[in-house]
């Protein structure tokens, strides 16, 4: 991986919440999942986002990822104001600047690794030769360059984590967006993964796990906690759920 | 999202579900099949129409007869008109401008008989114009000229089946036939005439194999002594198709005209009768159609049910898809895509059968079914709009999936 994957200056916001909220209508109440966050990562930054299930880590996951819009507040990504985009954008967002890596892999079980790998640029309009190129340097570089035509199912856990970093990242994204990423993983595997990680911060990009895993954030340099809808303490602790409620 | 993308990733979906595949097509394959079949059989059925009027002188031929009256009880005016007359033909061959050829005929029943044969038969008076009028020449010898008709001759000309009848094996031509008492020199022998509507049928044009031709004018002056010159009937030959309602209007009027204001004759177009002939055999056909375009929307339901079904498999598929770019409408295509595409096997499958279909009943009528363009049309149609109009709502059900929804859907 080359550095130049990020394309903001280190050090300048790539994402910036301010007092963000997420409601959902469920049926006769209303559920408030995010209760005002305000959050900057910086560009090349590696962070980890914590809490207890329930705690509105995984909405502000998809909001970060543009899977999901804001109720109320603003959110700018590497400059672009995404709180009111139309589905159309989000999802041409969601294509260019974010790689999202999840807990299950989610690859495509009836499609070959290259073309899992490719999937990405065929939504972005890459030509096929380019498209086979680009998949199989990036397969390349998670070590999986030999199982190009194999099916998902002929690879082990930790090879398909691999084939779906390789997916995140074969857009050239500005974040690295990772749900659970070792959670399907032994011991073993998760570290390798998460040090595959640790590198591609080292190389510039913009990581963020997700996580309730205490060992997965330790690789992370800032650590955010989320409880109750709102981010717990103040930026670079590690020192749990300390932080007054607003 | 390429629309050839789209098209890899259907044909990996049905590859892999081959039995639901199967399923998916029944309901289309029969469909296509009876709509092929529709085709098959009307296409068939017109061409054999069209071959048998043609063999009789084509579609640009009007037939005028006479028509006794309803009436019991007859006007003078009725009883004053004698009907069809060499007059009218004369009246028809000067007023109808797009007549190129007036054609009567005249017959009447007389003993027959050469050393061999003795019988009644029916002796038609003609003109040359016959020929052209039937698409009918002789094979060998000639044919009545117009100095036969100028001079009354004494000359006859023989289908086929009379020749044989009259003469056996012998070569008939310069030989004798007494036609009541007088003898008259047989000159010709007409080509022998054949169409089978069905395999095992009679010939249809066997009567024409049977006609003992002699000029009208002979006829007239040796044997009816008619003074009105009465014929049976008229052929009118139209100078092209498309003049066929309006000659047959001119005839009317000059008929009308000529006959005092009675209508003692009918006239036919051979289009219309054409067209008749074929919203006969439409009834058939209607039933095929019904079943057809009810096998492909059961089809279809099937196929959007089974679609529908294979989404529920597929929602986080489709949230995968989002989360890294997909569009609805790349979504959309992607269902959409794969439902034509299980439409379109199912039209293939059903263009044979339907094949099959029209040269099974083909078979049983003797009729030969073909397969043709416009059958194949009918595949593809038929097949791409099922698979699209019964495509649709699965595909804009799996566009409009909420991402976050779809990831978590287990």
């Amino acid at each position: 991986m080359t550095a130049a994957a990020a394309p903001m200056p280190a050090g300048m916001p790539v994402i910036s919440l301010r007092d963000v909220t997420k409601v959902y209508d469920s049926g006769d109440s209303a559920v408030h999942a995010l209760r005002g966050v305000d959050l900057d990562i910086a560009s090349g930054e590696s962070i980890a986002i914590m809490g207890p299930s329930g705690s509105g880590k995984s909405t502000l996951m998809h909001i970060v990822g543009c899977l999901d819009v804001p109720s109320s507040g603003e959110y700018e990504l590497a400059g672009t104001p995404v709180s009111r985009l139309s589905n159309r954008e989000l999802a041409r967002i969601r294509n260019q600047r974010i790689g999202f890596v999840f807990q299950a892999y989610n690859l495509l079980p009836r499609a070959s690794i290259l073309r899992n790998v490719e999937l990405p640029m065929m939504y972005a309009g890459v030509g096929r030769a380019e498209r086979q190129t680009r998949a199989r340097a990036a397969l390349g570089k998670v070590g999986l360059a030999d199982r190009a035509p194999h099916l998902p199912s002929q690879l082990s856990g930790g090879q398909r984590q691999r084939v779906a970093i390789a997916r995140a990242l074969v857009n050239n994204p500005s974040i690295l967006l990772a749900d659970e990423p070792t959670g399907n993983l032994d011991t073993q595997t998760g570290r390798e993964i998460l040090a595959l990680f640790d590198e591609l911060g080292h190389q510039g990009h913009t990581v963020i796990l997700v996580t309730h895993d205490m060992n997965v954030a330790a690789h992370a340099k800032r650590v955010i906690r989320i409880v109750d809808g709102r981010i717990a303490d103040g930026p670079g602790g590690e020192q749990g759920d300390t932080g007054t409620p607003a | 999202m390429t629309l050839r993308e789209s098209v890899v990733d259907a044909l990996v979906e049905v590859r892999v579900n081959r039995g639901r595949t199967v399923l998916q097509t029944l309901g289309v394959i029969l469909g296509v099949a009876s709509l092929v079949a529709v085709q098959g059989l009307t296409d068939a059925g017109r061409r054999q129409a069209v071959s048998f009027f043609s063999e009789m002188g084509g579609l640009r031929k009007i037939l005028v007869l006479n028509k006794p009256a309803k009436e019991r009880v007859q006007s003078a005016r009725q009883l004053a008109s004698v009907g069809l007359t060499w007059g009218d033909v004369e009246a028809l061959r000067r007023e109808v401008k797009e007549a190129t050829r007036v054609d009567p005929i005249a017959s009447v029943p007389l003993m027959v008989r050469t050393p061999s044969y003795l019988k009644e038969r029916d002796i038609s008076g003609l003109t040359p114009d016959y020929q052209a009028v039937y698409n009918f020449y002789p094979a060998r010898g000639r044919f009545l000229i117009d100095d036969d008709l100028a001079s009354m001759s004494r000359v006859v000309v023989l289908g086929d089946s009379s020749a044989r009848l009259y003469f056996g094996n012998e070569d008939p031509i310069g030989k004798t036939l007494f036609i009541g008492d007088a003898g008259f020199r047989v000159v010709g022998v007409m080509r022998r005439k054949e169409f089978y509507f069905n395999e095992g049928d009679r010939n249809a044009l066997e009567w024409m194999n049977r006609v003992t031709i002699i000029p009208i004018t002979a006829l007239y002056t040796r044997f009816t002594g008619d003074p009105d010159r009465k014929v049976n009937y008229i052929n009118v030959m139209v100078d092209k198709v498309d003049n066929n309602r309006k000659a047959a209007e001119a005839i009317k009027t000059v008929l009308y005209r000529r006959h005092g204001g009675i209508q003692d004759f009918e006239v036919y177009n051979r289009e219309e009768r054409l067209r008749q002939e074929e919203s006969q055999g439409r009834v058939f056909d209607v039933t095929f159609m019904v079943t057809g375009i009810v096998s492909l929307i059961v089809g279809g339901i099937v196929i959007m049910n089974i679609m529908l079904a294979s989404l529920r498999d597929r929602i986080r598929e489709v949230g995968v898809r989002k989360a890294i770019g997909a569009r609805g409408i790349d979504v959309a295509l992607q269902f959409l895509v794969e439902s034509i595409l299980v439409t379109s096997i199912g039209g293939l499958a059903g263009l044979p059968l339907g094949m099959l279909f029209a040269n099974g009943i083909t078979a049983l009528l003797g009729q030969p079914a073909i397969i043709t363009p416009k059958m194949a049309a009918v595949s593809i149609i038929a097949s791409v709009s099922t698979g699209l109009v019964f495509g649709l709502y699965p595909a804009f059900k799996a566009a409009r999936l909420n991402p976050v929804e779809a990831l978590r859907y287990e």
